[in-house]
């Protein structure tokens, strides 16, 4: 799918941060021994969203400003799975949560780099996030 | 608030003798309201007025006033003594019986310049204050050394969107350059203007909605056809129509835009107030500021650059009341004034900011001696 404004974004970094909270949580049941971690980036995915949606409606509206700056924008190249399969040890899940949290900082980047005509709120927050992506993947 | 209602002193202005100046609320003031921002234009005003003291009536655009309903009832919850906010629904005669009500202290006014230049000199004759903002025709220049690429999508906000119904929507691109520069400008405008996806303004990919109403349609259609009849050359014709979705066409225009425009021509110089682009040339900056100053408004108008002295010369030159340098809508935060200059602005303090608080206030200037 092709994202054209801010909203369709909006609903694209909400579905991305749900799914994978989603998938940590599951991944906390799973493997006691790193829920602790697990658990807090299923937090910390949710309050990403927030974050996001804040600024956006602190400082733009779709009406006025943010129509115009994510063309090529195509969720197809971020879109990742979140399915655990029955049997999956922890190396199996590491490199599935590399994988997710790589698509997610990818997409932020690009996002971050259609959005510089907007308000410079939106691309430093999107910026922000993708590079807490980088640390929680070097952290993997 | 409290900062911007301060008044000040002077102890000892003669021997035992001090002054001081304070900000005292008038009353009744009111704001009538345009169509195309109907939520966010009575809040430029509505807030400032009670937080100082005054009450405030609202009169909705007949064409658009379910969101101030809304408004008004979550107003109500907030448990605001009554009276202190209002609420009249109507048109003309409304707007002229608040104008004429001798308790009334003051007047808001956003809409077009006809209207404008009436509700300033209504206003007048009643002795009320008044801020009336009105018309624009928004000229956008590109120098030579614009970014274009990256200026693009501030350029299609700034035109095209909310339909270009707004008073800071860019009317006019006015390209400063040789032919070749001209034609680049000019394709790559046209090329990003044919991309918008119009349709349901509720549909997440949508990006450009429809006109407010049908009328407002026929009179965009109208313009159209007039700079076609004045010999603008029509490079994207916006009624021939794309749209997204199964929508009514009823009220739908997709983006025009016209090359090859003078300022001779009608869509030169008059509010269009749709998605209408006009595309003119200079020579340089000094003709296009002179260019500028030909049109009789002066609500906004932008540079794109990386040139710091013609920005700086644009920002000192040019007349209007908010300039753009590599922005599109030159839209003032909440605490700056917005208003316009010549025929885009009747009154003397703008709206928002500072200008408001005086506005909706007067000195009293308190002279003390003990004995």
């Amino acid at each position: 799918m092709k994202l054209n404004t801010m909203a369709a974004v909006m609903t694209f970094i909400t579905k991305v941060e749900e799914d994978s909270a989603g998938f940590y949580e599951r991944c906390a049941e799973r493997f006691p021994e790193l829920r602790e971690t697990f658990l807090s980036w299923s937090k910390e995915n949710r309050r990403f969203e927030k974050t996001v949606r804040r600024t956006y409606y602190g400082v733009i509206t779709d009406t006025i400003e943010s129509n115009f700056s994510f063309e090529g924008l195509d969720t197809e190249k971020y879109e990742f799975d979140t399915e655990l399969p029955q049997d999956a040890d922890s190396s199996v899940i590491k490199k599935k949560a590399e994988e997710i949290e790589r698509k997610i900082k990818e997409f932020y980047l690009k996002a971050a780099e259609l959005s510089e005509g907007l308000l410079a709120d939106i691309p430093r927050v999107l910026r922000k996030i993708a590079k807490k992506r980088e640390e929680r993947d070097l952290s993997l | 608030m409290p900062a911007t209602m301060q008044g000040f002193n002077l102890e000892d202005i003669a021997h035992g003798i001090d002054e001081y100046a304070i900000y005292q609320p008038l009353g009744v003031f009111c704001c009538i309201a345009p169509f195309n921002f109907p939520f966010m234009v009575p809040l430029w005003f509505l807030p400032f007025a009670i937080a100082t003291g005054n009450t405030f009536i609202v009169k909705p655009s007949p064409r658009t006033p379910m969101s101030q309903c809304e408004l008004f009832e979550m107003l109500d919850e907030v448990g605001l003594p009554p009276g202190v906010v209002n609420m009249v629904h109507g048109g003309a005669e409304i707007a002229n019986g608040l104008m004429e009500h001798p308790d009334i202290k003051g007047v808001t006014f956003v809409g077009s310049t006809p209207v404008g230049r009436h509700v300033y000199k209504k206003c007048g004759e009643t002795g009320k204050r008044v801020i009336a903002q009105a018309g624009a025709k928004n000229f956008i220049v590109i120098m030579p050394d614009a970014e274009i690429d990256k200026a693009m999508v501030s350029l299609m906000s700034s035109f095209f969107g909310n339909s270009g119904q707004r008073c800071l929507s860019g009317a006019n691109l006015l390209v400063v350059g040789d032919d070749r520069r001209y034609r680049e400008v000019v394709d790559k405008f046209v090329e990003a203007a044919k991309a918008i996806r119009v349709g349901d303004g509720l549909d997440e990919s949508v990006q450009m909605g429809p006109v407010q109403n049908v009328e407002s349609k026929k009179r965009i259609m109208g313009m159209i056809e007039k700079g076609i009849e004045e010999g603008a050359k029509l490079r994207l014709d916006g009624r021939k129509l794309n749209l997204v979705g199964d929508v009514p066409e009823d009220c739908f225009l997709n983006p025009s835009v016209f090359e090859d425009v003078t300022l001779e021509m009608t869509i030169a110089r008059e509010e269009i107030f749709g998605p209408v682009a006009s595309i003119l040339r200079a020579g340089d900056l000094d003709e296009a500021i002179e260019m500028i100053h030909e049109v009789p408004y002066g609500n906004a108008a932008s540079i794109f650059t990386n040139n710091g002295k013609w920005a700086r010369q644009f920002q000192h030159d040019v007349v209007a009341g908010n300039i753009g340098i590599n922005v599109g809508i030159v839209a003032p935060m909440a605490f700056f004034p917005f208003g316009g200059m010549k025929d885009s602005f009747f009154g003397v303090l703008h709206g928002q900011g500072r200008d408001v608080v005086r506005f909706f206030t007067e000195s009293k200037i308190v002279i003390q001696r003990w004995f």
